[in-house]
């Protein structure tokens, strides 16, 4: 136990940490399986935007047959599973019950267990996701396919980066949760141009030209349409998609931070 | 007529049995196992109208799953229950607005508004004329010592008061049996002694029949001449508290104070020798020898003081509880 | 016959004083108004933008026009601001009040519980949703060139209270399986992410789907049939299955949380 390892020994100690979170997490996760089931069953949307677009105006969308629409929704369907963020609805009711404090007192940012539990939860949801698309694929069989190595890749790459800066958008947000009981409130309404503009309802190609550039502006594109034309073999700006991705990311990252010192200040001030 | 009457009434629940981990998970999973575990059984008594009866017993004895059967919010799996010649668990009107509940631990007062706005809310649910609500909530509030409480949200209330607002919104309807699971919980001592003070001027004033569970001895013997003891879900006692404390210690304790310390062996032929330290002698002699014993030990040793008391009634109960004497 | 009256005009008083005393407690969040303002405009913009993509290209959706669906869209609009005024605020009580054990509170008291539950707040931060639902209904059926005579528009208000009945059925339902399941809160997000398929007419989507969207989960009797009436080409066949469909749902919902209740009352501690 020599003191000179110190790089060496805080890596053992975050390793050691993130497993005892993750497992830990895990259990937890394991434990509201049913609840998490129905989470899944409620990203139904872009399986049923599938119908819609499959009785009319797949001909209306340049590049795409009505088979690389099936490949593209699914796509979107399993993409938005694992992009699913609700750190903020988690922080507020630990503020609520009480949990806030003694979670300030220990020498960890609470933030790293939320990540953890977000993770343990995409891999409780795993099997879910998967037997779904297992139930289309046997309804349907030729909706299934085999994504090049390279694109699966790069989905997983681009679906896990566009989770995390969900997760650092929504952490920025959380913040305002010091300041005002209605945080959760504005959280509901950066969801609404997430779903509709994000590619959940329509892959970018069908929307109107000054609309897709207006899209293509925001971040939300990226976190679902991106990924999910990765995995299902649709052609995208590859090295665009991660950079405006990484930019969002570093870009809310200082804030979320800032905005955290301020705010346990201001809740320390107010004696918790 | 007794107001409520219960007989052979009992309780079984089926629980799940689990194996803790994630293989007891799977395995529940696939092939539950569940077994029955009864939590009150057989039991009888009777109340009369306008008496207050404490239930006493250590957690999970049954006294809650009891009190829930005679408000009528858990179906016995056996046996009869009639309150305030209804079945509770019909929970006709006429039966619910004979009675009413009031828990430690929970709440009915709506939590962002003030009392006032829930106790609008209970006068029509209960059909009271708003004049005759009026009424009765300055009549209760008065005895209550309960003031602008009522116009500040609950969530601004002090425990007590709020325990207050909630025995006022209790009360509105004039139940004629007023049950209490735990009403003082948590309320340090002044609020607990109002809360008694209360609870004994209604029951004096209206009559209301009251039974009342508490962790508190201080909130029994204050307020219950008689108590029922349950126990591991068997009616163990059911009389008055001193006749309790009879049947639990037939003995008394015997504190004496001595000129020189003595081995304690001296002792044996007294009684149950409970502590000895150096001159200071604690024994637990059986009451029917206490006279002759106290007698003998004045002559025996040189003693420089000496004290009789019964031994308290929490300990008596604890102890009962702890040793599993009942069977 | 003097029994029935003074027990209506309790229960009149008593949803009076419910729904007094809950807008006294909402209105403390003024800004939620604003912030509903937004999210109802914010949703009608992406839905209205969502349809228009079908649209744009000559396309139409189940052989419906442009103005005939936006009819659809306002009714789907005016739910949803059902369920944010009465639906969501009450049912999501019911798991609140088993979790912390204060149901016990509610079945105490001499009134029907299953009214106590649905009735019990009322949430005025979903009137922004129903006026813009009504508004849209109006206005796209004058322009659809609807002229629906007196029987199309009783037909029709017929229609729009079975539609709000079986989606309260539906809810109240799923909000009462949370006696045996406490974290049952999903379970409507996901009825409400089904009922996301209201917004378009249930005859654009492909075979399999619009059965399992009249027969399986009611959507075409929430918006679609509704529709129709307005637009003054309702079916006999369907009003009446449309009636039907409000009945039954209504009595499951009465029998499930009486066999719930059942449940509760031998199994609660």
């Amino acid at each position: 136990m020599s003191r000179h390892h110190g790089p060496d020994r805080s890596l053992r100690h975050a390793v050691r940490l993130a497993r005892v979170l993750l497992s830990s997490q895990y259990a937890l996760m394991l434990e509201f399986r049913a609840e998490i089931v129905l989470w899944a069953l409620s990203g139904v949307l872009p399986l049923i935007m599938l119908g819609l677009w499959s009785g009319t105006g797949v001909a209306s969308i340049p590049g795409f047959t009505p088979q690389r629409l099936v490949h593209y929704f699914l796509a979107a369907f399993v993409v938005r599973q694992f992009t699913i963020v609700w750190v903020i609805h988690a922080f507020e009711e630990d503020a609520l019950q009480g949990r806030l404090s003694p979670a300030l007192l220990q020498p960890l940012n609470p933030f790293w267990r939320y990540l953890a539990a977000h993770v343990s939860e995409q891999a409780t949801r795993l099997p879910f996701v998967l037997a779904i698309v297992a139930l289309v694929a046997l309804v349907h069989p030729a909706a299934l396919w085999w994504p090049t190595p390279a694109g699966l890749l790069l989905a997983l790459l681009a679906t896990h980066l566009a989770f995390l800066v969900r997760f650092v958008i929504q952490s920025a947000l959380t913040m305002l949760c010091f300041w005002s009981e209605r945080a959760a409130a504005l959280e509901r309404l950066l969801l609404i141009p997430y779903l509709f503009l994000s590619g959940l309802v329509a892959p970018l190609e069908a929307f109107p030209e000054p609309m897709r550039s207006f899209a293509l502006n925001t971040p939300f594109p990226w976190m679902v349409w991106f990924p999910a034309q990765l995995l299902s073999g649709g052609t995208v700006p590859v090295a665009r998609g991660f950079g405006v991705l990484a930019a969002w990311g570093l870009l809310f990252l200082p804030i979320a931070v800032l905005l955290w010192r301020a705010g346990l200040r201001r809740y320390s001030a107010m004696g918790a | 007529m007794p107001i409520i009457r219960a007989e052979g009434l009992s309780k079984t629940y089926r629980v799940a049995d689990k194996q803790p981990g994630l293989l007891g998970t799977l395995r529940h999973f696939v092939a539950r196992r569940s077994r029955d575990v009864p939590a009150v059984s057989e039991v009888s008594f009777a109340i009369e109208p306008g008496e207050i009866v404490g239930f006493l017993g250590p957690n999970g004895a049954g006294k809650t799953t009891t009190l829930k059967m005679l408000s009528g919010l858990i179906h016995p799996s056996a046996g009869t229950v009639e309150v305030a010649g209804c079945v509770p668990f019909r929970r006709q009107g006429r039966f619910l607005r004979q009675i009413s509940l009031v828990m430690g631990q929970k709440q009915q007062l709506i939590w962002d508004l003030p009392p006032l706005d829930s106790l609008r809310v209970n006068a029509a649910v209960y059909g009271i004329e708003d004049a005759e609500a009026h009424r009765r909530i300055q009549e209760l509030a008065d005895m209550l010592e309960l003031g602008d409480e009522l116009t500040r949200p609950v969530r601004k209330l002090s425990l007590g008061e709020r325990m207050k607002a909630e025995l006022l919104a209790a009360l509105l309807h004039r139940p004629a049996v007023l049950f209490l699971d735990e009403p003082t919980l948590g309320l340090d001592v002044n609020a607990q002694a109002r809360v008694r003070r209360f609870l004994a001027d209604i029951n004096r004033r209206t009559g209301t029949t009251v039974l009342l569970t508490s962790h508190y001895m201080g909130d029994i013997t204050a307020l219950c001449p008689r108590v029922l003891l349950i126990h591991q879900g068997h009616l163990f006692f059911d009389g008055r508290l001193d006749a309790l404390t009879e049947r639990l210690t037939p003995c008394r304790e015997v504190r004496l104070e001595l000129a020189e310390p003595q081995p304690a062996a001296a002792f044996a032929p007294f009684g149950a020798l409970e502590s000895l330290e150096g001159r200071r002698v604690r024994l637990l002699i059986p009451q029917e020898q206490l006279t002759g014993a106290v007698a003998r030990l004045l002559a025996m040793f040189a003693v420089l003081d000496l004290e009789v008391s019964e031994p308290p009634i929490e300990e008596l109960i604890g102890r009962l509880f702890q040793q599993g004497v009942v069977g | 016959m003097a029994r029935p009256a003074p027990e209506l005009l309790r229960y009149l008083r008593t949803l009076r004083r419910f729904w007094a005393a809950s807008l006294a407690a909402e209105l403390e969040y003024q800004a939620n108004f604003v912030l509903e303002l937004l999210a109802v405009s914010a949703n009608l913009a992406g839905s209205l933008f969502t349809l228009s993509l079908f649209y744009g290209h000559g396309h139409d959706l189940g052989g419906w026009s442009w103005d005939a669906a936006l009819v659809v869209l306002g009714l789907y609009t005016l739910l949803d601001g059902l369920t944010t005024t009465l639906l969501q605020p009450n049912l999501s009580t019911i798991v609140t009040h088993v979790r912390t054990g204060t149901l016990d509170f509610v079945l105490l008291k001499p009134i029907d519980s299953q009214f106590w539950l649905s009735a019990r707040t009322f949430s005025p931060w979903g009137l922004p949703g129903l006026a813009a639902g009504a508004v849209l209904v109006v206005v796209a059926a004058v322009r659809a060139g609807a002229r629906p005579d007196a029987l199309h528009l009783v037909a029709a208000a017929l229609l729009l209270v079975a539609s709000a009945l079986i989606l309260y059925s539906l809810w109240f339902v799923l909000a009462a399986t949370s006696i045996w399941f406490v974290k049952v809160w999903n379970a409507t997000e996901v009825l409400r992410s089904a009922l996301v398929a209201g917004r378009y007419p249930v005859s654009a989507y492909p075979a399999g789907l619009r059965l399992f969207f009249t027969v399986v989960l009611p959507v075409a009797f929430l918006t679609t049939v509704p529709a129709e009436a307005i637009l003054g080409r309702a079916s006999p066949l369907w009003v009446v299955s449309s009636l039907l469909v409000a009945a039954v749902a209504l009595l499951i919902s009465r029998w499930f949380w009486g066999f719930a209740l059942r449940f509760y009352t031998s199994a609660s501690s």
